[in-house]
C-alpha cells in the first residue's frame, strides 16, 4: 500500500487549470486523490526552485499546468 | 531544460509534467490527473531527495 | 410579476441534495429537451443566481400534495411550497429590452421530417450533443434523442442501432430566407458560422474520417476573422461545402440512415446517404416578445424585430426604451455584446441628469495594524451542508487544524458563507484578536471576495486571508474515498495555514483617473463615442487628421434603411461643434503617448505646433478606407468606378446617371483573396441598395451584380429580395474564374462564366461599379503608442473576440468603428456608443479605482538592473527608474501590473516579490506538504 500513497504537487494557474479543477468538482467527476494543489497566479510564476523544493520535501511528482 | 536537470539528478522524467488546460476543460483536467497519477504510481514513491528531518 | 421559485433564494446554497431523490421529471430545455431533469432544478450549472427552483407543473407536492422529499433533505431549510406570485413595481427612468430569440421549430417542414426521423436533429440539439456536459457527454452518436439507457422496449430496439456517424450533413437556411414554407424572409446571420463551427468540432470529437457536408445557398461569413475560419474549414479540415438546397429526405426504416435528394450546381440530380442531418435553424422573435413590444407600444418590423434608426441603432420608436441583442435584428455574440453596451450608454445618456442621485455610501471599518504581531490564525472549516461533511470528517479536520502552528481558533461551520456564519466570524476575529484567517471550503474563485469582505468588516486587511478548496478539489471528486479525502483535506489545510502565517497586509494604491477623454478619429464612430461621453459630463477631445469631421461617412449617400447620411451626419457634426464639453482638434496628428490608464499624456501636433494633452482614457476610431483596385481596368476608363464614386453621383444627382442603359457591379474586389483574406462586410448590401436605386431611376435599365456569395445578413436580406423582384440580375462567379473587363469605345464588355448556364456570357455595360474592399489604416505607430495589437490585415485586435469587442487588453484604451473591422453606419455607431459605455465604467470609478494588492514589487537594493523583467513583462509594467537614488534600477508600475509573476520567476537576483504569492509563501506550502511530526 505504501506505493499507493503518492503525492503529486500540482501548481495550477488560477485562471486556467484551477478553474478546470473547480469545474471537475461541480461536475462531480472522480479522479485520484494524489494531487495537492498549490494555486499560482499564472504558470509564468513557476520557477525551477519550486520544483526542486517539492522533490526535496518528498513529492513523488510535480505537475505544472497553465 | 528542467527535465534534463532532474534526469541529471536521477529523477525520472515522468515525475515532472506540464500541461495546458482551459478553465472549461474539466474532462481534460480529470484525464490528465489520471494519466499522471497512473504514470507516477507505476514509478512508486520516491524519497530520494527528501530531506530527512529525523536526523 | 415575479413567478415563485418555491425555493428561498436567501437560503438555497445550491448543494443539489434536493435533486437526488426528486421523482418529478421534465425535459431539460437547456439540453434542447434531449434529456430529462428533475422537478426541482437549476437551469444550467453556471446559472446566476445559482439557486434552485421548482417547476410547479411537474412537482408532485405542488400538483398532488404528495412527496415533499426536497423539504426533508434540504440542509438549508430553503424549500417553501407556499410561495405565490408577487407583483413588483420598479420605478425606472429608462428600459432596455433584451428578450432574445427562439430557435425556429422545423417540425412543420415535411420534406425534412424532423418530427419523424430520429437522426434529423436541429443545430441547437447538435450543439448540446457536442458539449461535454450535454446528454451524450460530447460523444457524437446517431439516435441522440433516445435516453442513454433506455427503458421502453421500443427505445431499446432503436438504441441497438446506435452507431458513430460517418457522414453528417448540415442544411442551411432552415426557417430563414424562406417565405414559401415559413414567413421569415430575413437572414438569421449566425447559422452559416455556427454550422461551420459544429462541423469542425464534430470532426474533432469523432475523428478525421467523419465526413461533414454543409448544404447552403450563400455562405455568409462576414464577421471578423470568419472568412479565414471558413477557408480553414474547407482546406484544413476538409469539410465539404455544397451549394444546393436539398429537395427531400427519406429514411431507411431498418438502419435509420437518411437519403437525400438534391440538384447540384451543374443541374444534376444526386442522391446520397448520410447517417445524420443537422438542420441549421434560424432565429425567430417569439409571440411573447411581440406581445411585450405591443404592450410597450414600440414599432416592429413585419418579422417582429424592433425598429431602430441607423443613427440611433439601439433606440426604439419610443423615447426611453432601448433594445439590444437579436430582438434588434439577428446577430451573433460580439454584436450582441456591443449592442448591450451601446444600449447601456443610450439609456445612461437619457438619464444623465439624474446620475448619482440615488447612490448610497458604504461604511468603511478602520483597519487594525497587524504588522509585527505574531501570527494568530483562525481556521474555519466549512461543512457546506453535506457537500463536504458528507465525505470529509470535518470535526477531525477541525481538531487537527487546532494543533497546527500559530492556530488559535479552529471552528467548524455548517455554511461558512451564510450571513450568520459571517457575523460570527467577525465576532470571533474581534474577540480572539485573530490576525490571519484560513477558510477551508469551496473555491476562492467565487467565494474569496465574500470572505475578504468579512475580514474588512472585522477591521482586518483583506489580504490576511487564505482559502483552501476542500469541496471542488476534494469532497466532490473523491466521494467514494472518505478516508483519503480527509487526509487530503488535512494536507490542504496545513498548506494553507503555512501560507497564511506569512501573509502580509497589502495596500491597494488608489489610481487617479483624469476625467478627460481623447478620441482618435473624427468619423462616425469617434464622434458618437465623444458625444456620449460628453453628455455624461466628461471633457472630450477629438483628434482628427483632416480639416473637418465626418470621415468616410462624408462620402456615403444613404443607409441600407434609406436614411439620408449627409443630413444625419451634418446634424451630428453640428451637435459636436455646439457641445462645450467637446474640443475638436482638426489638422492634428498624434506624435506620442506616455502613461497608463487614468493618466495618459499625449503629444498633439497641429499645424507644426506640439501641445500636450492629459487624459484618462482613449478611444481609437481611426476607421478604414476604400481600396484602390488594381484589377478590372480600374483607373483606365472613367466609366469604371468604385461604390463610393457611385454614391457621389447619386448625392449630386449626376445627369450621367440618366444616360445609363446597362450597369454592372462586381463584388469582392480585393476582399476574400489570399492578399486580403477577409470579407469587407458592407459591400453586398451597398451594391444591392444602389442597384435598386438605379432600377428605381430607370426600370428599363439592365442591372447586373456579379458576386461570389451575397451577404445581405439580417433584414438586409429584404433588399436582396427587392432587387431580384425589381429585375436586378445576379450572376455568381468563382474566384478562380473572375470576370474579364474589356474597355471599348462605345461600351465596356464584361465576360464571365454563368453558373446556371455553365458557359461564358458577355455583358455590354455603360457603367461598371467595383465593390472595393475596405482597408484599415494599419497605423503601427498608433498601435505602438498604446501598446495595442494589430492583426495581419491591420485591424485592431480587441480584448476578447466575443466578450470584449469594444476595448483593448491595455486598460483604459477602447476601440470603435471600421478600425476594428469594416462596418456599416449603424454598427459603427453601436460600437462608438459601446466604447463610450465601456470607457464610462472606468471614468465613473474616479474615486474608487484601486490597483490590486497582489502585484510585484522590487527590492531595489538587490536589483542588478539586468533588464530581464522589463523585457519579459507582457503588460510593460516594469521600467528603469530615471531619477533619484536608485536611478537605473527596476521599478514596477502598480497600475499596469496584473500580478502574473513572470518577472518574479525570471528575476535572477531574487529582487522582485509578488505580494500575496511571494516565493516564501509558495515554498511554505511546499514545506508543509508532509507532516513534520
Amino acid at each position: 500500500m505504501a506505493d499507493d500513497n503518492i503525492k503529486i504537487v500540482s501548481f495550477l494557474c488560477n485562471w486556467c487549470s484551477y478553474g478546470a479543477a473547480d469545474l471537475a468538482g461541480v461536475s462531480r467527476m472522480e479522479y485520484p486523490a494524489d494531487i495537492r494543489v498549490i494555486r499560482i497566479p499564472c504558470s509564468g510564476r513557476m520557477s525551477p526552485k519550486f520544483v526542486l523544493s517539492a522533490f526535496r520535501e518528498g513529492a513523488d511528482a510535480v505537475w505544472v499546468s497553465g | 531544460m528542467m527535465g534534463n536537470l532532474l534526469e541529471h539528478m536521477g529523477v525520472d522524467r515522468n515525475r515532472l509534467h506540464f500541461s495546458w488546460i482551459s478553465s472549461a476543460e474539466a474532462t481534460k483536467f480529470v484525464d490528465v490527473v489520471k494519466e499522471i497519477s497512473d504514470k507516477v504510481r507505476a514509478l512508486g514513491t520516491t524519497k530520494k531527495f527528501a530531506k530527512d528531518y529525523t536526523k | 410579476m415575479k413567478k415563485p421559485r418555491y425555493v428561498r433564494e436567501d437560503r438555497c446554497i445550491a448543494c443539489g441534495a434536493c435533486t437526488e431523490k426528486c421523482p418529478g421529471k421534465f425535459d431539460d430545455k437547456y439540453n434542447a429537451d434531449l434529456k430529462p431533469q428533475t422537478a426541482i432544478y437549476v437551469e444550467y450549472p453556471q446559472a446566476v443566481p445559482l439557486k434552485y427552483a421548482i417547476n410547479p407543473d411537474v412537482c408532485l407536492k405542488l400538483t398532488k400534495d404528495k412527496c415533499g422529499t426536497c423539504e426533508e433533505v434540504c440542509p438549508a431549510d430553503a424549500i417553501d411550497y407556499t410561495m405565490t406570485e408577487e407583483e413588483l413595481t420598479i420605478a425606472a427612468g429608462s428600459i432596455i429590452l433584451a428578450p432574445g430569440f427562439k430557435p425556429f421549430d422545423p417540425s412543420r417542414f415535411d420534406n425534412y421530417q424532423y418530427a419523424n426521423f430520429p437522426n434529423v436533429v436541429t443545430s441547437m440539439e447538435f450543439e448540446r450533443i457536442l458539449s461535454a456536459t450535454g446528454p451524450t457527454m460530447g460523444h457524437v452518436t446517431t439516435f441522440p434523442k433516445l435516453p442513454a439507457s433506455p427503458k421502453k422496449k421500443k427505445d431499446k430496439l432503436l438504441a441497438q442501432k446506435r452507431k458513430d456517424p460517418k457522414k453528417i450533413a448540415w442544411f442551411q437556411c432552415v426557417g430563414s430566407r424562406d417565405i414559401n414554407k415559413c414567413d421569415n424572409p430575413y437572414c438569421s446571420s449566425v447559422c452559416c458560422m455556427y454550422a461551420v463551427k459544429e462541423a469542425i468540432i464534430a470532426k474533432e470529437h469523432a475523428g478525421n474520417d467523419l465526413e461533414c457536408s454543409i448544404f447552403f445557398m450563400d455562405m455568409r461569413t462576414p464577421g471578423k476573422e470568419f472568412e479565414k475560419y471558413y477557408e480553414n474549414a474547407k482546406h484544413k479540415h476538409g469539410i465539404n461545402f455544397i451549394r444546393s438546397k436539398v429537395h427531400s429526405v427519406t429514411e431507411d426504416p431498418e438502419t435509420g440512415d437518411l437519403t437525400l435528394l438534391y440538384v447540384d450546381e451543374l443541374g444534376q440530380i444526386i442522391t446520397d446517404t448520410y447517417d445524420m442531418i443537422v438542420l441549421s435553424v434560424g432565429l425567430e422573435i417569439s409571440q411573447e416578445t411581440r406581445d411585450l413590444a405591443k404592450k410597450l407600444d414600440i414599432d416592429m418590423s413585419s418579422s417582429g424585430f424592433a425598429k431602430t434608426h441607423s443613427f440611433e441603432p439601439v433606440t426604439t420608436s419610443r423615447d426611453g426604451i432601448y433594445v439590444s441583442g437579436v430582438f434588434n435584428n439577428p446577430k451573433d455574440i460580439p454584436e450582441s455584446v456591443l449592442d448591450a453596451s451601446a444600449a447601456a450608454s443610450a439609456a445612461g445618456d437619457y438619464l444623465a441628469e439624474a446620475r448619482n442621485t440615488l447612490t448610497k455610501e458604504m461604511q468603511v471599518v478602520a483597519e487594525t495594524n497587524v504588522v509585527g504581531e505574531r501570527p494568530n490564525i483562525g481556521v474555519f472549516i466549512c461543512d457546506c451542508g453535506s457537500n463536504i461533511a458528507g465525505v470529509v470528517d470535518c470535526p477531525d479536520v477541525t481538531e487537527y487544524a487546532a494543533t497546527l502552528p500559530y492556530v488559535t481558533v479552529a471552528e467548524e461551520t455548517t455554511y461558512a458563507c451564510s450571513q450568520d456564519a459571517q457575523d460570527k466570524m467577525v465576532e470571533i476575529i474581534k474577540e480572539k484578536g485573530l490576525n490571519r484567517i484560513v477558510v477551508a471550503a469551496c473555491t476562492p474563485k467565487t467565494h474569496e471576495p465574500l470572505f475578504q469582505e468579512t475580514l474588512k468588516n472585522a477591521g482586518l486587511n483583506k489580504y490576511l486571508f487564505e482559502m483552501t478548496n476542500i469541496r471542488n478539489h476534494n469532497s466532490w471528486v473523491h466521494k467514494n474515498n472518505p478516508d483519503i479525502a480527509t487526509v487530503k483535506a488535512k494536507d490542504l489545510v496545513r498548506m494553507a495555514v503555512a501560507k497564511a502565517a506569512l501573509a502580509q497586509p497589502l495596500k491597494e494604491e488608489k489610481i487617479n483617473v483624469n476625467a478627460s477623454v481623447m478620441v482618435v478619429g473624427g468619423g462616425l464612430a469617434g464622434m458618437t463615442a465623444a458625444k456620449s461621453l460628453a453628455s455624461q459630463g466628461y471633457e472630450t477631445h477629438i483628434i482628427e487628421k483632416k480639416d473637418c469631421l465626418g470621415g468616410e461617412a462624408l462620402k456615403l449617400w444613404k443607409t441600407a434603411q434609406g436614411e439620408d447620411v449627409q443630413q444625419e451626419l451634418s446634424a451630428l457634426i453640428a451637435d459636436i461643434a455646439s457641445n462645450d464639453k467637446i474640443i475638436v482638434h482638426t489638422n492634428t496628428t498624434l506624435e506620442g503617448v506616455e502613461g497608463f490608464v487614468g493618466n495618459f499624456i499625449s503629444q498633439l501636433k497641429t499645424d507644426g505646433k506640439t501641445t500636450a494633452l492629459e487624459h484618462g482614457v482613449a478611444v481609437l476610431a481611426t476607421g478604414a478606407k476604400a481600396l484602390e483596385p488594381t484589377e478590372y481596368s480600374f483607373g483606365k476608363d472613367d466609366r469604371i468606378i468604385r461604390t463610393l464614386d457611385l454614391d457621389k453621383m447619386f448625392k449630386e444627382n449626376d445627369p450621367k446617371l440618366d444616360t445609363i442603359a446597362s450597369a454592372v457591379f462586381i463584388q469582392c474586389v480585393g476582399s476574400r483573396e489570399p492578399e486580403r483574406p477577409y470579407c469587407s462586410r458592407v459591400c453586398c448590401t451597398h451594391s444591392v441598395d444602389n442597384a435598386i436605386a438605379l432600377k428605381n431611376k430607370n426600370p428599363e435599365m439592365d442591372v447586373f451584380i456579379l458576386y461570389r456569395d451575397i451577404r445581405t445578413y439580417g433584414e438586409r436580406e429584404l433588399l436582396y429580395k427587392e432587387a431580384r423582384e425589381k429585375g436586378v440580375i445576379f450572376i455568381r462567379y468563382d474566384v478562380e474564374n473572375k470576370p474579364e473587363v474589356k474597355v471599348e469605345e462605345e461600351c465596356l464588355k464584361i465576360t464571365l462564366v454563368d453558373h446556371v448556364l455553365n458557359r461564358p456570357v458577355t455583358i455590354h455595360a455603360d457603367l461598371l461599379t467595383l465593390a472595393a474592399a475596405l482597408v484599415p489604416r494599419k497605423d503601427e505607430r498608433l498601435a505602438n503608442f498604446f501598446k495595442v495589437p494589430l492583426n495581419d490585415e491591420g485591424f485592431f485586435v480587441e480584448k476578447h473576440a466575443k466578450l470584449g469587442p469594444a476595448e483593448f487588453s491595455t486598460d483604459g484604451v477602447f476601440v470603435a468603428g471600421s478600425a476594428h473591422y469594416p462596418k456599416p453606419v449603424n454598427e459603427a455607431i453601436t460600437q462608438g456608443r459601446a466604447a463610450a459605455s465601456r470607457a464610462l465604467t472606468l471614468l465613473a470609478k474616479k474615486d474608487s479605482l484601486f490597483t490590486s494588492g497582489m502585484i510585484a514589487s522590487v527590492d531595489v537594493p538587490k536589483c542588478t538592473a539586468c533588464g530581464v523583467c522589463v523585457s519579459i513583462c507582457p503588460y510593460n509594467a516594469p521600467s528603469f527608474l530615471t531619477e533619484g537614488r536608485f536611478e537605473g534600477k527596476a521599478d514596477v508600475n502598480a497600475v499596469l501590473c496584473k500580478g502574473c509573476g513572470l518577472c518574479v520567476a525570471s528575476c535572477r537576483s531574487g529582487a522582485i516579490h509578488l505580494r500575496g504569492f511571494d516565493t516564501n509563501q509558495i515554498l511554505s506550502q511546499i514545506f508543509a506538504l508532509d507532516e513534520v511530526s
